[in-house]
C-alpha cells in the first residue's frame, strides 16, 4: 500500500510546540465535548437549585 | 573543567533549555489570552466610546480579533518575536474546539436536513473548482505538485485540504509553505468582503452563510464572515464547510491514485482505502456529537423551550472565547511578504479560481438553500 511520504505525513498541525505529537482533531473534539459536557452539567444543576 | 564537571553540566544545559522553552509557550499562551481580552474589552467599549458613529455597531468581535492580531503580530515581527512566541498560535485547534461547542448550538434536525444540500453542494463546487484551477495551472506551466496542493486548498478547505494533498502528492516542505501562505492572503480580505457583498445582494442569513461556507476556503474564516453576518449565517456556513472539511479524505485518496497511476507510475504500488479515514477530520464527530447531546438533553427536558433557551445562553459565550483566539490567531499568523515570495503564477491561478468559487458558490448556495428553515 502506498502510504503518504514521511516528509509531509506527519503535518504540522500535529506537532505541539513543546515536541510532542498530537492529533489537533482529536484534542479539539475531546475538549469540545468536556466543555459541552460541563455546559449541560451546569444548566443542569442551575436549574435545579431554586 | 573537569571531565567530572563536565558531565554534570551537560543535563543542567539541556534542563535549562527546556525551562526556557516552557518560558515562551507560556509566554505565548499569555500573549494570547491578553489579546483575547483586549478584543472582548474593544467590542464592549468601541461602540460606547463612539456613540455618534452609526456603523460602529455592526463591527463584530471577529473584526476587532482580526485587528488586534494583525497589529499584534507586526509588532512581534518587527521585534522578530514572532517565531519565539507563537507556540500558542493555534489557529485550527482554537477554531476546530470552537466549532463543537457550535454544535450544541444547532439542532440534529438542522444538521441532518443542511446535510443533502450542503453535500450537493459541496460535491459540484470541490470537483468544478478543483478542476478549472488543475486546468488553469497546467495552462500556466506549474509543477503538477503544486497544482495539486493548489487545487486541494482552493477548492476544499484551504491549508488543511493542502497539507492533506500534500501528503497525498509527496509536495515539498516549502510547496505546502507557499500554498498555505497564499490561502491566508486570500482568506483575510474575504471576511470583510463577502458579508458585505451579501448584504448588498440582499441575501438572507442562510443563503448568506451557504455562500460563505462554500467560498472562503479556510474553516476560521468562514466561522469569522458567519459570525459577522448573524448566528443563523454561523450556523448554515459552519455545517457547509464542514461538509466540504469532510470530503478531503476522497479527494486525497484520488489525488494519491492519480500521482501513484498516472503522474509518478510507481510499479506494483495500490492505493488503499484507509487513508480516507486517515484523512478524515475528527473534530466533525465532535461537533455533531455536541449537537446530539444538546439536542437530547433540550428535548427531554419538561420545558423544551426554557431548556434550549438556557443551552442558546449558556454555550456561546465559551464558543466565542476559542473563536476570538482563533481569530486572533489569523490576524497573527499573516505574513504578506509571502505573496512576493510566492509569485505571480499561482497567484494568478488561486485569484481565477477563487472568483469561479465566488460565483459558482452563489448561484448553487441561492438554488439549494432558498427556503431552508432553521427552526
Amino acid at each position: 500500500m502506498t502510504q503518504p511520504p514521511a516528509a509531509t505525513q506527519p503535518a504540522d498541525s500535529d506537532r505541539s510546540p513543546g515536541g510532542i505529537r498530537i492529533n489537533e482533531d482529536w484534542a479539539a473534539t475531546a475538549i469540545g465535548i468536556v466543555l459541552v459536557l460541563l455546559v449541560l452539567a451546569g444548566v443542569i444543576v442551575k436549574a435545579m437549585v431554586p | 573543567m573537569s571531565q567530572a564537571e563536565a558531565v554534570g553540566a551537560a543535563p543542567r544545559t539541556i534542563g535549562e533549555q527546556g525551562i526556557a522553552r516552557y518560558g515562551w509557550i507560556g509566554a505565548s499562551v499569555v500573549l494570547l489570552l491578553a489579546l483575547g481580552g483586549l478584543v472582548r474589552f474593544l467590542d464592549t467599549n468601541v461602540p460606547v466610546w463612539l456613540k455618534g458613529v452609526s456603523w460602529i455597531k455592526s463591527v463584530e468581535f471577529p473584526i476587532y480579533a482580526i485587528l488586534v492580531g494583525l497589529a499584534a503580530g507586526a509588532i512581534l515581527g518587527s521585534f522578530g518575536l514572532r517565531s519565539r512566541l507563537g507556540a500558542a498560535f493555534r489557529t485550527e485547534f482554537l477554531i476546530k474546539t470552537g466549532l463543537v461547542l457550535l454544535g450544541a448550538s444547532i439542532n440534529l434536525a438542522v444538521i441532518a436536513r443542511a446535510a443533502g444540500p450542503a453535500i450537493v453542494q459541496s460535491v459540484i463546487l470541490i470537483s468544478s473548482v478543483f478542476l478549472v484551477s488543475w486546468w488553469v495551472s497546467g495552462r500556466l506551466g506549474l509543477d503538477p505538485k503544486l497544482r495539486a496542493l493548489l487545487s486541494a486548498a482552493v477548492s476544499i478547505c484551504g491549508v488543511s485540504a493542502a497539507i492533506a494533498a500534500a501528503g497525498a502528492v509527496s509536495a515539498r516542505r516549502e510547496q505546502l509553505a507557499y500554498v498555505a501562505s497564499l490561502v491566508i492572503i486570500f482568506a483575510l480580505p474575504s471576511i470583510f468582503i463577502q458579508p458585505w457583498l451579501a448584504s448588498q445582494l440582499g441575501l438572507n442569513q442562510v443563503v448568506a452563510g451557504a455562500w460563505i461556507g462554500g467560498n472562503i476556503d479556510t474553516t476560521a474564516a468562514v466561522t469569522a464572515a458567519g459570525s459577522i453576518v448573524g448566528d443563523h449565517a454561523l450556523q448554515i456556513a459552519a455545517i457547509v464547510k464542514q461538509t466540504q472539511n469532510a470530503l478531503m479524505g476522497v479527494v486525497a485518496v484520488i489525488l494519491t491514485a492519480y500521482f501513484v497511476y498516472r503522474i509518478e507510475r510507481v510499479p506494483g504500488a495500490t492505493v488503499g482505502l484507509g487513508a480516507i479515514w486517515q484523512r478524515f477530520p475528527k473534530f466533525i464527530i465532535g461537533f455533531i456529537v455536541a449537537s446530539a447531546l444538546a439536542t437530547i438533553y433540550i428535548n427531554s427536558a419538561a420545558d423544551p423551550k426554557a431548556a434550549g433557551d438556557v443551552v442558546a445562553v449558556a454555550g456561546p459565550s465559551l464558543r466565542t472565547w476559542f473563536f476570538i483566539l482563533a481569530f486572533v490567531c489569523i490576524g497573527l499568523e499573516f505574513r504578506p511578504a509571502a505573496l512576493r515570495e510566492a509569485g505571480a503564477r499561482p497567484v494568478a491561478v488561486f485569484a481565477f479560481a477563487s472568483l469561479v468559487n465566488l460565483v459558482l458558490a452563489l448561484a448553487l448556495a441561492s438554488v439549494l438553500f432558498a427556503g431552508f428553515q432553521l427552526a
